[in-house]
């Protein structure tokens, strides 16, 4: 156990602040972990709780789902419809033990690649401190070692 | 007049007036204690028809059966008041118009059913109203503070061993009234979203899924839970669901035939703690 546990974390950001806010931080020259993946969809509307289900299938450790600080939504509505969903499928996950530690929401404007920057910095040593989601993982394991399935 | 004998009348008398096409009620079941849904289309079979308080299902399912409203004509069911609610929640997301439903309603309590005034849906917002002031089930909610006094492990732990029980039948799907999608999500192949054999990982998917696209439309009506083969208590993961919508939106799910979808609509005032 020499190599110190990276976690992975998968970013859903909108593309018209998030992502540009990510875009801000990295033509600043700004330092982030380069542990996020992100994955840039239209706006926060169009992140289907799904994508966060599938994440972690697929082995992440933390998720982060960005978008516009309310009422600047390039869609006019989209996060604040999001933010309803993400109200209730948070509570959903917390309700079925997956961890709010490994689930975070953020608002992060164009403007705010600082925040970004930081935000991802901070996730990733939280996600560092809990250490890999192995509890869900080892589902994924079973499922790929046994062949009854 | 038994509440039965008073029920068969009307519904003779509906069908030979020829105010309904159909009416969907309880008859005898498989056991003594079990009722099965029958579908009557003329007076004279309305002898069939059972209500009592074994009369469990809730059967405004049937009600979103393809081409069974089309022809504009009105169909007559039996609904207890989650079933009622149900109804509204269908017309509220344009499922069916509540205009063709006359609604046979009745209530269970002390072991003994009773019938409930009023044949159209609107009729019943009262009721409704008061329902939702009752608050929800004292039971579950106690049950529900028990998990989330746990660890997120000890809860996942929980979940996962019921979870690993589900050999994915899909029978909640199955008999839920909320549950009409032509095409349902674990059906969906491209991308495959859930994965659709029955191991753990795959079912934790499917009932948070099945869970969430329920929040803030589950009636608590109880029939996924009782069609489980394997007893997982989905009720309880769907009373959360409830709550949440309530405490966070308060939004009482079914309560009249105009009432916006929780997920749906926003308020630009929505609770928002948790996003950083």
């Amino acid at each position: 156990m020499s190599e110190p546990f990276e976690p992975k974390i998968v970013a859903f950001v909108c593309t018209y602040c998030t992502y540009a806010g990510a875009d801000l931080a990295g033509t600043s020259r700004m330092k982030y972990a380069s542990n996020v993946r992100i994955v840039r969809l239209p706006c926060t509307g169009r992140i289907s709780p799904m994508f966060i289900l599938k994440a972690l299938q697929k082995g992440a450790d933390g998720v982060l789902v960005s978008g516009c600080h309310p009422g600047d939504c390039h869609f006019a509505q989209g996060n604040y419809h999001a933010r309803r969903r993400w109200t209730v499928f948070r509570a959903l996950l917390a309700f079925t033990g997956i961890p709010e530690e490994r689930i975070k929401f953020s608002w992060i404007s164009a403007a705010e690649g600082a925040k970004f920057a930081e935000l991802i910095n901070g996730i990733t040593e939280e996600i560092r401190s809990l250490g890999p989601f192995e509890q869900y993982q080892e589902l994924q394991t079973v499922i790929e070692t046994q062949s009854t399935y | 007049m038994g509440i039965q004998e008073q029920y068969r009348n009307e519904a003779a008398e509906l069908l030979s007036s020829g105010a309904v096409k159909l009416v969907i009620g309880y008859g005898e079941g498989s056991t003594a204690d079990r009722r099965r849904p029958v579908f009557i289309r003329t007076a004279e079979e309305a002898g069939r028809l059972v209500v009592d308080a074994n009369c469990l299902a809730n059967l405004s399912s049937y009600l979103v059966q393809e081409g069974l409203m089309s022809d504009g004509k009105s169909v007559a069911v039996f609904l207890k008041p989650d079933g009622i609610r149900s109804v509204n929640i269908l017309a509220a997301e344009a499922q069916l118009n509540p205009d063709q439903v006359v609604i046979l309603g009745f209530d269970i309590g002390a072991g003994d059913a009773s019938p409930l005034p009023g044949r159209k849906a609107s009729d019943f917002t009262p009721l409704i109203e008061s329902l939702k002031t009752a608050g929800l089930s004292p039971e579950l909610q106690h049950e529900a503070d028990r998990l989330e006094l746990m660890s997120a492990a000890e809860r996942f732990d929980f979940w996962k061993e019921q979870f690993s029980k589900c050999i994915k039948c899909y029978a909640c799907r199955q008999v839920c009234p909320m549950c009409y999608c032509r095409r349902c999500i674990v059906d969906v192949n491209q991308p495959q979203w859930v994965n659709t054999s029955s191991h753990t990982l795959g079912n934790f998917e499917w009932n948070i899924v099945r869970a969430y696209h329920l929040a803030g439309r589950c009636v608590a009506c109880g029939g996924c839970d009782r069609s489980c083969p394997v007893n997982i208590p989905l009720r309880l993961i769907n009373h959360r669901m409830a709550k949440e919508a309530l405490d966070a939106f308060d939004h009482f799910a079914g309560e009249s035939t105009d009432q916006k979808p929780v997920l749906a609509t926003f308020r630009q005032d929505d609770p928002e703690t948790f996003i950083l």
